[in-house]
């Protein structure tokens, strides 16, 4: 016995660890109860996701550590990169030209959303130098959860368009502003022209990565098919390797991901293939993403005292959105009605929010803690509920082509004709 | 229910309707987006109508009742280009063409009306499949025993139309080798088709009567004729052709309908015989298939020849009535791409061929339906 213990012993070789066993036995999990979850209850596959991971960060899971670094922190920033491209790339700038309304009312809601949770947090007494950062981190929407959720319930039209677009610009603002902020968190509060700085900084460091990735992929293009499969791993692997330069430069690598998939899309108005062709490792990256962030913010330090100040939070921003958007929508191309749908799909907030609060911590060792303690719980809370009410948002707006139960499908998961459903 | 009388209209007026597929600016699959279009139409002074169509993905245009195909084009236009200003506000793309290439009928929603959803009932996935678009030309007839023989005589020239408006020959992401697959999906319906061989007004409400007691029928409507008569505007209905890329070329294609029925009504070329149909379900697969290359069996003599020839031949004969009508333009248009070889499903194919990539295929037919260059 004792011979052959040593022979295996011999035989064994290094591998990834138990971290990796770990992680991989979590993904699996969480593939498995995501699947069930849509089954049996209608609900998007990101709501398993999700709740798998805040029972592992519950249960005191230590595969990742607050703030994030290191492997976590590139893997969710790669997970960011790859959704927020794909999002970056449905926008196209003409619609801007010839819709104006659209930019108004992403920046009005995000104004207004910005200004009411921070008039709410100054309310319950809570420092400016707190307020600031945590009314940042509610005005972003996550494109993450809403496209997840648009392809589980096959939605499309004019409000899921919107809810995406709406969603992808306010993620747009809340990174430039919150990791520029992040930058500047500890130093002292300065004139206009330095607090500008460090956002032009930021997105022009970012623009550079943006172009250079964009360039380098509309070179692809001009040879490679875009259903071709080696393109999606080309596609992936050119994110993945700006991703990693931009943390080099000083850059975002989110917003770097975001503005070269606005920049393909105007350098290449060819239709954009991608979600089909991307396929299982682009879902796998997500679904890891989904999880990170809900098992990290389940091992926020959860306490009543905050409970109140979460709850708030998250109230006021869905308030300020729906109305934001709703008041916005006028001369916008959308009714009133579909402007409350916009406003309900757009509740989530999962992985950049996660992200800029993990900045935040990083950033200050004094008011990170206290930014966490407010910004995880509601991060969880809204990437469980958001899924929740953005699946239900698509199919009150009647814009989903997949019944919410299946038990009026054929048992295939194809929607019956109407007279046999009824 | 009994047959409406057939009303007074100018004869020769023409109506053209157009039924147009709405996609989005992303992968440029079909979007359902027709009720906010018509909510942004309706702030247009427009001549003619804007409606909903089966689907949430399609909407109709039709102009009013035009006296040339001239006139035809200028309402064509102006609804082409609100059209277009309303879809740049929404971010979606309006494209012509006779079926969506790749889109998957499974996909699709009834459009909220009560008679979508009594059609929807009745034909289970028929209704969804019904995905398709078409041009309807409606020709002014001065009585309605004129309107069944125009009708009868028109129907010599089925093959004709659906060569040169034919522009889908894919379906569901293949290339069906039909240069109009659209009309297979018609056929599909029970009461699709050619008309009844009646050629007076009398005749064909008996016709119309008996199949009203049948319940199988409750109106003019439930036909789904290749050309039927429309007594409430006191026309014929040719409504085979498949929607063209631009609205150029429908108005061309009105043109000829126009000039045919100059033809008919004023020089009595022929008399219609029920053998006429002995070939017409052959002629009409042949164009379907084949489009312009496709043969031609004359119904008279039973002489095979190319349609194309066929194509135009007729050309000449009605070109001194085209010319009277203002249609000459139009006519000189149909006649070049017949010398070129061309009509819409080669020039979609030709792009496919190019670009290996259906979706941007409609892109280009979406910039081509604009009137900018693909």
């Amino acid at each position: 016995m004792h011979e052959l213990m040593a022979f295996w012993a011999e035989w064994a070789r290094p591998t990834a660890g138990s971290p990796t066993v770990a992680w991989s036995l979590l993904l699996a999990v969480a593939a498995a109860v995501g699947y069930l979850v849509q089954r049996y209850t209608g609900l998007p596959k990101v709501a398993g996701y999700s709740i798998v991971g805040a029972f592992a960060g519950f249960a005191g899971f230590t595969g990742v550590v607050w703030p994030l670094q290191g492997t976590g922190l590139f893997l969710l920033e790669l997970g960011i990169a790859v959704v927020l491209f794909e999002a970056g790339a449905r926008i196209p700038l003409r619609w801007f030209r010839h819709n104006p309304m659209v930019l108004v009312q992403s920046l009005f809601e995000s104004a207004v959303t910005f200004a009411a949770v921070y008039a709410v947090l100054r309310w319950f007494e809570i420092d400016r130098s707190i307020a600031e950062p945590l009314a940042i981190v509610a005005v972003v929407a996550s494109p993450a959860v809403l496209t997840r959720v648009v392809m589980d319930a096959h939605a499309s039209g004019p409000v899921t368009e919107r809810a995406i677009v709406l969603s992808t610009l306010n993620t747009l603002y809340a990174l430039t502003l919150g990791t520029a902020m992040a930058g500047v968190m500890d130093a002292p509060r300065t004139a206009l022209f330095e607090a500008v700085y460090p956002v032009a900084t930021l997105l022009g460091l970012s623009f550079v990565v943006a172009a250079l990735l964009a360039l380098a992929m509309r070179t692809a293009l001009r040879v490679m098919s875009p259903t071709s499969e080696n393109t999606s791993m080309l596609l992936l692997a050119l994110i993945a390797a700006g991703t990693a330069v931009a943390g080099l430069f000083g850059a975002s690598a989110a917003l770097a991901a975001l503005m070269a998939g606005m920049l393909l899309k105007q350098l290449n108005p060819r239709p954009w293939v991608w979600p089909r062709q991307l396929g299982t490792a682009a879902a796998m990256l997500t679904m890891l993403m989904f999880v990170l962030v809900s098992t990290v913010a389940a091992q926020a330090p959860w306490s009543h005292a905050v409970a109140g100040v979460v709850l708030a939070l998250v109230a006021t921003r869905a308030l300020a959105k729906i109305a934001g958007l709703t008041v916005a929508s006028f001369g916008s191309g959308l009714r009133l009605r579909q402007a409350l749908w916009v406003g309900c799909a757009m509740s989530p907030m999962s992985s950049v929010a996660l992200l800029l609060a993990s900045q935040f911590a990083t950033a200050s060792p004094t008011l990170g803690p206290e930014i966490t303690s407010v910004a995880l719980p509601a991060i969880l809370l809204m990437e469980v509920l958001g899924g929740l009410i953005a699946t239900m948002a698509l199919h009150r707006a009647g814009e989903t082509s997949k019944p919410w139960m299946p038990d009026s499908t054929n048992g295939n998961g194809t929607p019956l004709p109407r007279g046999e459903a009824a | 229910m009994t047959l409406e009388a057939f009303q007074r209209s100018a004869a020769l007026s023409l109506g053209v309707e157009l039924e147009l597929q709405l996609v989005n600016t992303h992968d440029y699959d079909l979007a359902p987006y027709a009720e906010d279009m018509l909510r942004l139409m309706a702030k247009y002074e427009l001549p003619g109508s804007v409606v909903p169509e089966m689907t949430s993905s399609m909407i109709e245009i039709s102009t009013g009742v035009c006296q040339s195909s001239v006139q035809v084009l200028d309402e064509l236009t102006q609804l082409r280009n609100a059209l277009v200003q309303s879809a740049d506000k929404l971010n979606i793309a309006v494209v012509g063409g006779g079926t969506h290439p790749f889109q998957q009928w499974h996909e699709r929603r009834i459009y909220d009306k009560p008679r979508f959803r009594e059609l929807s009932d009745l034909y289970g996935y028929l209704s969804k499949q019904f995905t398709i678009f078409g041009q309807h030309v409606h020709v002014g007839c001065p009585d309605a025993d004129t309107a069944l023989l125009s009708l009868h005589r028109m129907s010599r020239y089925i093959p004709h139309f659906i060569a040169l408006s034919a522009s889908s020959p894919y379906v569901q992401g293949q290339d069906t080798a039909f240069d109009s697959a659209r009309l297979n999906s018609v056929f599909a319906f029970p009461l699709s088709g050619r008309a009844p061989f009646a050629l007076t007004w009398d005749e064909f409400s008996a016709y119309y009567d008996k199949m009203t007691r049948t319940g199988v029928v409750k109106s003019m409507k439930d036909f789904y004729w290749d050309i039927r008569p429309k007594p409430e505007y006191g026309t014929i209905e040719i409504r085979v052709f498949d929607t063209p890329l631009t609205v150029e070329r429908a108005a061309a294609l009105s043109a000829y309908v126009q000039s045919l029925a100059a033809w008919f009504m004023q020089d009595d070329p022929f008399m219609p015989a029920e053998d006429d149909y002995l070939v017409y379900t052959y002629n009409r697969f042949q164009a379907c298939r084949f489009g312009l290359d496709a043969v031609y069996v004359d119904p008279a003599t039973g002489e095979h020849m190319a349609l194309r020839e066929h194509i135009l031949m007729t050309l000449q004969q009605v070109g001194k009535h085209a010319h009277a009508l203002g249609g000459g333009a139009g006519l000189q248009m149909l006649r070049d791409d017949v010398n070129r070889d061309q009509n819409d499903a080669r020039w979609l194919r030709e792009r496919q061929g190019q670009e290996r990539l259906l979706a941007e295929v409609i892109r280009q037919a979406g910039l081509k339906f604009r009137g900018e260059r693909a």
